[in-house]
C-alpha cells in the first residue's frame, strides 16, 4: 500500500473531520466516564431523570470544548511542513491530541483514586531548592517524551503511519457514537428546559 | 463588609424598579400593620448552639440579642433537609400535605397556592435565598412574591453565571452539570479536561481580594462560585429599610451548611479546646465517618456557626439602628440541623435524630425587653399561622400548625403531636411508600420510624423502630422501644394510622 504525499495543502475535508473525532474522543470518553461514576450520586439525591439531565449537559460541554481544542490543534497544525501530507500531520496532531489528554486524566486519576506519590519522592521533592519548578520540569519531560517517540514513528515510518491511521479509523467510528450521544444529550436539555 | 452597588446590581435592580414604584398602594392600605423578617440560616442546629446549652460558646451575640426575644428551645424542622425543611415553614403544612419531598422539589400544584407569601397580600413580599434547593420553591411561589431578589444578585462574580440565564428552566441541574463539567476545586477532578485546568486560576483571580478571607476557601452555595454572607446581610438590611412597608421579607442564606469554610476571625477558633462529644452507637444508617472525622467536621461547624452568629448580630443592630424594628416582628430559625455523630457528618442522612430536626427559633417582637423562654414542643408549620395572627389576619383553613405561646389566644392541646419527615424518594402523586423516615413526638416520647430504606433490608428488616424520651435523655442514647413496648407500639399505631389516613387520597 503507498501512502499519500502531500498536495500542497494544509488539510482536507476528511481529515480536518478526522481530526475533530480524534479531539472529540478523550473529552467524551472522560465524560461519560465520571457522568456514570456521577449516576448513583445524583439518584439517591433527586432521581433517574436528573441523574441523566447532569450528564447531557456533561456531553455538551465536552462537544463544545471538543471543538475549541480542534480549533487549537489544527491551528498548530498549520506550524507543520506543508511538505507534509495531510495524513501524516493529521496523524500527528492526533498523536499530540491523545498524549496530552492521557496525561490530562492521569491528573485527574492523581486524585480520583485518592493516590499519592511515594514518601521517597515527596521527600526528595521537599529537600529540592525548587521543588515545584524540579516537579514542572520532570512532567514536561514526561509528557515531551511520551509525545515524542509514537511522534518520531509517525513521521519516520510508513509502518507507524499506517498503525496510526487505523487507530484514527477505529477511534472516529467510536467518537461519531460519542457525538450521536451529544445530539441526544442537547435534545434532553432542550426537553428540560422547555 | 460594605460593598457599593456595581453596574450589575443596578441594573438588576432597575428590573424591580417597576415594582418599587407600587410602592405607595402599600402603604396606603396596609398603614399600621407590622412588617415581618424572616431570617433563614440553613443546616443551623439548635443542638450546636450555645444559646440552647452546647458547651462551645457559637453563638455569643444571638445569646445577648436573646435577653430581648422570646426563645423556643424545642422547636422542631418539617424535615431534615432543605426542600421539606423549607416547604413546611413557608407553607405551615406538614410534609405529606405540602408532598415537597424531593430534593430540587417543589410543593405539590394543587397545593402551591398554600403559602406565606399567599396569604401576606397586603403586605410588600420580599424573597431571597443563597441555596440553589430552596430557589426551587421561591420560584414556585413567585407569583405570589412582589420582589424575588435573584439568586446570583448575592453571589460573588462568575464565569459561570451564565448557566442560569442560559438555562434559566433548569437552573438546578443545569449547575450541577457545570460544576461537575469544570470544577477542580471540591473534588480534583471533572468531566472536563482541559477547559477545567483554565477556569479555576480565572475564577481565583476574580475573587482574590477576599480568598485572604477564607482560609478554608470562600464559601459556596450548591454549584457555584461562592458568596459572602456579609455581603448578602448587607444588602438585605439596606433593602429592608427602604423597602415599601409593611413588608414580609424572607431571606435564606446558606450558611452554616456546609461546606463549612468560616471567616479568618474564626478560623481554628477551637482547635484543641478540649471538646469531647457525647459518646454515641453508630446508626445503621452510618456513613463510617470515624470519629476523629466526625469530630474535625464539627469544629468546623461550629467555628462557621461563630461567623453566622456575628453577621445576625450585625444584621440585628443595622435594623435597630435604623428604627425599622420598632415596627417589626424578626424571626430567626432555620430549615433543619446538622449531624456530627454516630457515623454521620451532615444531613444528607436517612436519620432523625435530634441535631439534624432540632433548630433554633427565636423571635423578636417591637419593645420586648426580656427574655422569654418557651419549652413547649413546637414546629415549624406554627411559624405562618403565629405571624398572621400577630399581624391581625385571618388564619387560613388549610394551616395546619398552631399559633405559638405565648401569643396563642387558647392553652395549646397537649396531646399534640408534632411530625417530621424524609421521603426523598417518594413522588408528589403517590402514597408514602418507599426509603421513609418519619418522627412523632408527643409529650416526652419521640418515636422514630424508618421504613423499607435498603440499609434495613439488607438486615432482614423493612421497617426500624426506636423511641426515645427526649426530656430525660435528649441526647437519643437509651432506646426504650423494648422497656417501653406497650408505648412504643401504641405511638406506633398512631403514627401507621396517620400515615394510612394521609396516603388514602393517592392510593
Amino acid at each position: 500500500m503507498t501512502l499519500p504525499r502531500s498536495n500542497g495543502n494544509y488539510y482536507h475535508r476528511q481529515g480536518l473531520l478526522s481530526l475533530f473525532l480524534m479531539c472529540a474522543f478523550p473529552l467524551h470518553f472522560w465524560t461519560l466516564l465520571l457522568a456514570f461514576r456521577d449516576i448513583s450520586w445524583v439518584i439517591e439525591r433527586t432521581n433517574v431523570w436528573d441523574a441523566i439531565g447532569v450528564a447531557s449537559y456533561g456531553m455538551i460541554y465536552a462537544f463544545i470544548e471538543s471543538l475549541l481544542v480542534f480549533i487549537v490543534a489544527s491551528l498548530l497544525g498549520l506550524l507543520i511542513s506543508r511538505s507534509w501530507s495531510v495524513e501524516r500531520r493529521v496523524a500527528l496532531l492526533s498523536v499530540f491530541t491523545l498524549v496530552i489528554s492521557l496525561w490530562a486524566m492521569v491528573s485527574q486519576l492523581y486524585f480520583l483514586w485518592e493516590v499519592s506519590l511515594p514518601d521517597s519522592i515527596l521527600q526528595a521533592l521537599a529537600h529540592n531548592a525548587h521543588p515545584v519548578r524540579t516537579m514542572y520540569m520532570t512532567l514536561l519531560t514526561l509528557t515531551a517524551t511520551t509525545f515524542v517517540i509514537p511522534a518520531y514513528f509517525v513521521l519516520q515510518s510508513d509502518k507507524g503511519l499506517k498503525v496510526m491511521r487505523d487507530l484514527v479509523e477505529r477511534i472516529t467510528l467510536l467518537s461519531m457514537f460519542y457525538i450521536f450521544l451529544s445530539f441526544v444529550g442537547l435534545v434532553i436539555v432542550m426537553i428540560r428546559n422547555v | 463588609m460594605r460593598q457599593t452597588i456595581n453596574r450589575r446590581d443596578f441594573l438588576k435592580l432597575a428590573g424591580l424598579l417597576p415594582l418599587s414604584l407600587a410602592a405607595p398602594r402599600f402603604m396606603q392600605t396596609s398603614l399600621g400593620k407590622k412588617n415581618v423578617i424572616i431570617i433563614v440560616f440553613d443546616a443551623f442546629s439548635a443542638y450546636n448552639i450555645s444559646l440552647y446549652g452546647y458547651s462551645r460558646a457559637t453563638t455569643p451575640n444571638i445569646a445577648e440579642l436573646a435577653e430581648r426575644a422570646i426563645v423556643y428551645n424545642n422547636h422542631y424542622a418539617g424535615g431534615n433537609f432543605t426542600t421539606t425543611g423549607t416547604a413546611s415553614l413557608l407553607t405551615g403544612t406538614n410534609p405529606w400535605t405540602h408532598r415537597a419531598f424531593e430534593l430540587f422539589g417543589e410543593v405539590a400544584p394543587a397545593v402551591a397556592a398554600h403559602n406565606i407569601f399567599n396569604v401576606f397580600k397586603d403586605h410588600y413580599r420580599l424573597a431571597y435565598t443563597h441555596n440553589l434547593v430552596a430557589n426551587v420553591l421561591l420560584k414556585q411561589f413567585r407569583n405570589d412574591i412582589d420582589e424575588l431578589i435573584p439568586r446570583e444578585l448575592l453571589l460573588l462574580g462568575s464565569y459561570g453565571s451564565f448557566v442560569q440565564t442560559l438555562f434559566g428552566n433548569d437552573e438546578d441541574i443545569a449547575s450541577v452539570g457545570w460544576t461537575r463539567n469544570i470544577k477542580l476545586e471540591e473534588t480534583g477532578y471533572a468531566y472536563s479536561l482541559f477547559l477545567s485546568q483554565l477556569y479555576q486560576p480565572l475564577q481565583d483571580n476574580l475573587v482574590k481580594n477576599i480568598r485572604s478571607q477564607f482560609p478554608r476557601g470562600i464559601p459556596t452555595a450548591n454549584y457555584d462560585d461562592g458568596f459572602v454572607l456579609g455581603q448578602g446581610i448587607d444588602w438585605i438590611s439596606e433593602r429592608l429599610i427602604a423597602a415599601p412597608q409593611p413588608f414580609l421579607g424572607y431571606f435564606h442564606f446558606l450558611p452554616p451548611h456546609s461546606p463549612y469554610r468560616t471567616t479568618l476571625e474564626f478560623y481554628k477558633k477551637f482547635n484543641n479546646d478540649g471538646f469531647e462529644p457525647a459518646e454515641k452507637p453508630l446508626s445503621v444508617f452510618s456513613q463510617k465517618q470515624d470519629k476523629h472525622d466526625l469530630l474535625r467536621r464539627r469544629t468546623e461547624y461550629d467555628e462557621y456557626i461563630l461567623h453566622v452568629d456575628k453577621e445576625f448580630g450585625r444584621m440585628y443592630n443595622d435594623l435597630e439602628s435604623s428604627g425599622l424594628l420598632e415596627n417589626t416582628i424578626l424571626v430567626l430559625t432555620s430549615d433543619h440541623g446538622e449531624l456530627q455523630e454516630r457515623g454521620i457528618s451532615g444531613h444528607i442522612t436517612a436519620t432523625l435524630y435530634e441535631p439534624v430536626i432540632r433548630i433554633p427559633l427565636l423571635i423578636f417582637e417591637p419593645g420586648r425587653k426580656t427574655r422569654l423562654d418557651i419549652n413547649t414542643t413546637t414546629s415549624a408549620i406554627d411559624i405562618l399561622p403565629t405571624l398572621l395572627h400577630l399581624t391581625d389576619q385571618a388564619i387560613p383553613d388549610w394551616a395546619e400548625g398552631a399559633i405559638l405561646p405565648p401569643f396563642a389566644p387558647i392553652v395549646q392541646d397537649p396531646d399534640r403531636k408534632i411530625y417530621v419527615m424524609r421521603a426523598h424518594k417518594n413522588k408528589h402523586d403517590q402514597p408514602i411508600a418507599t426509603s421513609a423516615s418519619i418522627t412523632m413526638m408527643k409529650e416526652q416520647y419521640k418515636i422514630h420510624y424508618y421504613m423499607n430504606y435498603p440499609d434495613l433490608e439488607k438486615n432482614g428488616q423493612n421497617e426500624l423502630i426506636s423511641l426515645f424520651d427526649v426530656q430525660t435523655d435528649p441526647e437519643e442514647l437509651v432506646d426504650l422501644s423494648i422497656s417501653h413496648k406497650k408505648i412504643a407500639n401504641a405511638l406506633l399505631e398512631e403514627l401507621k394510622t396517620k400515615l394510612a389516613e394521609e396516603n388514602k387520597p393517592f392510593l
